[in-house]
């Protein structure tokens, strides 16, 4: 007869369950709650906030603020908005080797050395890195699920993102239908996105000598994304997902800020280009999630596979375990992810001073570069007090493996060994990210 | 396409004002077939059964809305939807929400589909006990998990039914004592038929509140003093049933369709809201003489009549 729950487990889950009876109700059997816009809007929308920090060995700090709030429809609709300010600042490498020798870069807003505002200068070894790089952004999205009937919804979407040099417009429309008793869910979504490139001191000529400072004009570009998705419910414990993602992107898709150095064959920097990529990029990914939880524990692995028209294969593999402790009012959250990469063809970290750049393409950015990153973190969530509250502190740290290419081994050792330090796609080396969520 | 329940009439009744010694107003009114009332700290009379009049108006509506023995319920018009699916109010929903994971915290123990059992048990103080073919049958048509129930939608399978009763009262005073709380800073006490919750003590001191002996002569067996919270009680009153000196509880396990041996004849709990306090008081009943351990192994405050 005895329940087979821990001493109080049971109260606390009662507890729980008690406010969410009293409190969903309380706001939907009562017409009209009173107590003027505010009241309103606190009673009828789930407003959240968010503060984020990072810190990056020194090497990028960002603050971003996230306010978000959304409105559940009796009939299954749903609207939300969010808003974010970032503001990134810090140093950030411009692509160039270390070299033997002192080198000198002027920050990106100069048309001459002569006339720069400000030049940074690197010492013999270190890795060039704009000390200055400063970057903020704000964005506003919303979303607005309409059920089309009982077992269809659509989700319409739209995003707008400024930063001091780009500008971003992204439209998104999705249709998810439910079928198997509610047990799978099939959907499929679309996303225009157009962006207008804007670097600060011009767009500099793609190959173009660093030092001669031939700037152009703003960029633009296109991307268009397609997604099929199937979620199926295994059973009560176990959710599946898996994801087919296709997309493309065209137009201006450099990074203006990154050179390539340029190399004699005793391996001194003799000068520097701007990079230039391929015109077009298109990437298909496929993902597959699993989820298994009980009342106590739940864990997922997911794994993705993703290939691109510009040669780069990537693997991502990530395992999380979550424990709930004291009546799921706190949880534990370790995980632990796998990342691996191929080069993108044109990534070559530098330039022989024999070869004429005149039509190829080619970056030293590391993003392309071939490498495995390993990013452990753990995540803490509680429940601040029965209901309202809802607290969470994370904290990542991120070890990279940088393994250079072989096909790039036969530079100079003096300049390839691993002091680079390299910003991967998703998730920030060395970073101790904390998050609070407030109420 | 589903269809979505209609709405049903309105519920109303009367209320009687008396002045209680201390200052206090005591609004009384009958509704869930007990005597309800509301105490409020305040001389004011006229302000005294407004207040009470929104208590008793709310007590009506969920009467009204869950009641079994309305045909113009909602449980009504879920139980002529049986085989087919149907779209509940977010209300409903919440209560199939907190239902469902009672169902499930408890495992199988508490459980609103179990009423069909009285069809089988009538504890009228007789000795007419069922044969365990005829329980064994009404088996087959309870469990909450046999119920499709997804986000508001709900297939109830034929055969069976939905009984709000084991929380509908204890529901009702917490909605009550939410929309009182709202408008209200005087003290005050809300109980509809023993189920209470007050927000602060009164002037005088505390409420006093009697817990009447289920059986015998009515007179209140204990006294509690309490500030603020919520008392339920779960009591098996006058009902039993007496066969071959056994006394058959009228708290029927779900889980085998049989009363539940040596169980208390009544259940106090204090919780910070009625329907905690009336769910551990339910459960800690369903434990028989293991009741007293169960509501020591949750923490929570009991008073218990054997």
């Amino acid at each position: 007869m005895q329940l087979k729950s821990q001493p109080a487990v049971l109260r606390r889950r009662l507890i729980a369950a008690s406010c969410a009876l009293l409190t969903t109700s309380a706001t939907r059997s009562q017409e009209a709650p009173e107590g003027g816009f505010v009241g309103r809007l606190l009673k009828e929308w789930q407003l959240e906030s968010a503060l984020a920090y990072y810190h990056e060995n020194g090497r990028v700090q960002a603050i971003e603020p996230v306010v978000s709030a959304s409105h559940d429809y009796d009939d299954g609709g749903n609207v939300s908005f969010n808003f974010t300010f970032d503001s990134l600042s810090g140093s950030s490498p411009n692509g160039a080797l270390p070299s033997r020798a002192a080198q000198t870069f002027a920050s990106p807003s100069a048309q001459s050395f002569a006339t720069a505002r400000r030049l940074y200068n690197v010492a013999p070894g270190n890795l060039p890195a704009d000390p200055h790089y400063s970057d903020a952004r704000a964005a506003f999205g919303g979303s607005w699920t309409l059920p089309l009937e009982r077992l269809t919804r659509v989700t319409l979407g739209g995003k707008l993102s400024i930063e001091d040099d780009f500008y971003s417009g992204t439209f998104n429309a999705a249709i998810a239908h439910d079928f198997n008793d509610k047990n799978t869910t099939l959907s499929f979504g679309i996303s225009d996105e157009a962006d207008v490139i804007k670097p600060i001191g011009n767009t500099p000529v793609p190959l173009s000598n660093y030092a001669a400072f031939d700037k152009e004009g703003n960029k633009s570009k296109n991307g268009v994304a397609a997604l099929l998705g199937l979620t199926q419910v295994m059973n009560r414990y176990w959710l599946a997902q898996l994801n087919v993602t296709a997309d493309r992107f065209s137009g201006y898709l450099n990074d203006p800020y990154k050179i390539v150095s340029v190399l004699d064959a005793g391996g001194n920097t003799t000068g520097y280009i701007y990079e230039n990529r391929p015109e077009v990029r298109t990437r298909r990914s496929v993902y597959l999630e699993n989820r298994v939880g009980g009342a106590r524990a739940s864990a997922g692995l997911s794994l993705r596979y993703m290939t691109d028209t510009w040669g780069i294969r990537s693997q991502t593999a990530q395992v999380n375990l979550r424990w709930w402790a004291a009546g799921r009012q706190q949880y534990i959250e370790p995980t632990v992810r796998w990342y691996h990469q191929t080069a993108a063809d044109f990534f070559q970290p530098w330039l022989p001073n024999t070869t004429a750049p005149a039509t190829q393409f080619i970056s030293a950015d590391s993003r392309l570069a071939n490498f495995h990153a390993l990013t452990y973190g753990v995540k803490y969530g509680f429940d601040l007090s029965d209901k309202l509250h809802r607290g969470g502190i994370r904290a990542h740290r991120t070890r990279r493996v940088l393994s250079a290419d072989t096909q790039h081994q036969h530079c100079d050792a003096g300049l390839a060994a691993g002091t680079r330090s390299v910003s991967e796609p998703e998730g920030r080396p060395g970073a101790v990210r904390l998050q609070l969520l407030g109420a | 396409m589903t269809a979505q329940f209609p709405g049903g009439g309105t519920l109303t009744g009367t209320l009687s004002l008396q002045e209680r010694p201390g200052g206090l107003c005591a609004v009384t009114f009958s509704a869930m077939a007990s005597p309800c009332e509301v105490l409020v700290d305040i001389g004011d009379r006229a302000l005294a059964l407004q207040l009470a009049g929104l208590v008793a108006q709310e007590a009506w509506r969920i009467e009204q809305k869950y009641s079994r023995y309305r045909d113009d319920s909602v449980v009504a018009w879920i139980h002529g939807r049986r085989g087919s699916p149907c779209v509940v109010d977010a209300e409903t929903a919440a209560l199939l929400d907190f239902a469902w994971q009672c169902f499930e915290m408890s495992e199988g123990m508490f459980d609103i589909t179990s009423g069909i059992l009285r069809r089988a048990w009538k504890f009228d103080g007789s000795d007419r006990v069922p044969d365990q073919a005829t329980v064994t049958q009404l088996l087959s048509s309870i469990g909450l998990d046999k119920v499709r129930w997804e986000s508001s939608e709900l297939l109830l399978p034929a055969g069976m039914e939905l009984d709000f009763g084991g929380i509908g009262k204890e529901y009702a005073v917490d909605r009550a004592y939410d929309i009182l709380a709202a408008c209200c800073r005087h003290p005050f006490l809300i109980n509809l038929g023993g189920d209470l919750r007050a927000n602060r003590p009164p002037s005088s001191g505390t409420w006093r509140v009697g817990i009447e002996r289920p059986d015998s002569d009515r007179s209140a067996a204990m006294l509690l003093d309490l500030e603020h919270g919520a008392l339920a009680t779960s009591g098996d009153s006058h009902r039993f049933l007496l066969k071959d000196s056994i006394r058959y509880s009228h708290i029927l396990d779900p889980r085998t369709g049989w009363p539940v041996a040596n169980a208390p004849r009544s259940v106090t709990v204090a919780a910070s809201s009625c329907t905690e306090a009336g769910l551990l008081a339910t459960l800690a009943m369903l434990h028989g003489d293991g009741a007293r351990d169960f509501l020591e192994e949750q923490g929570a405050r009991h008073w218990i009549l054997q």
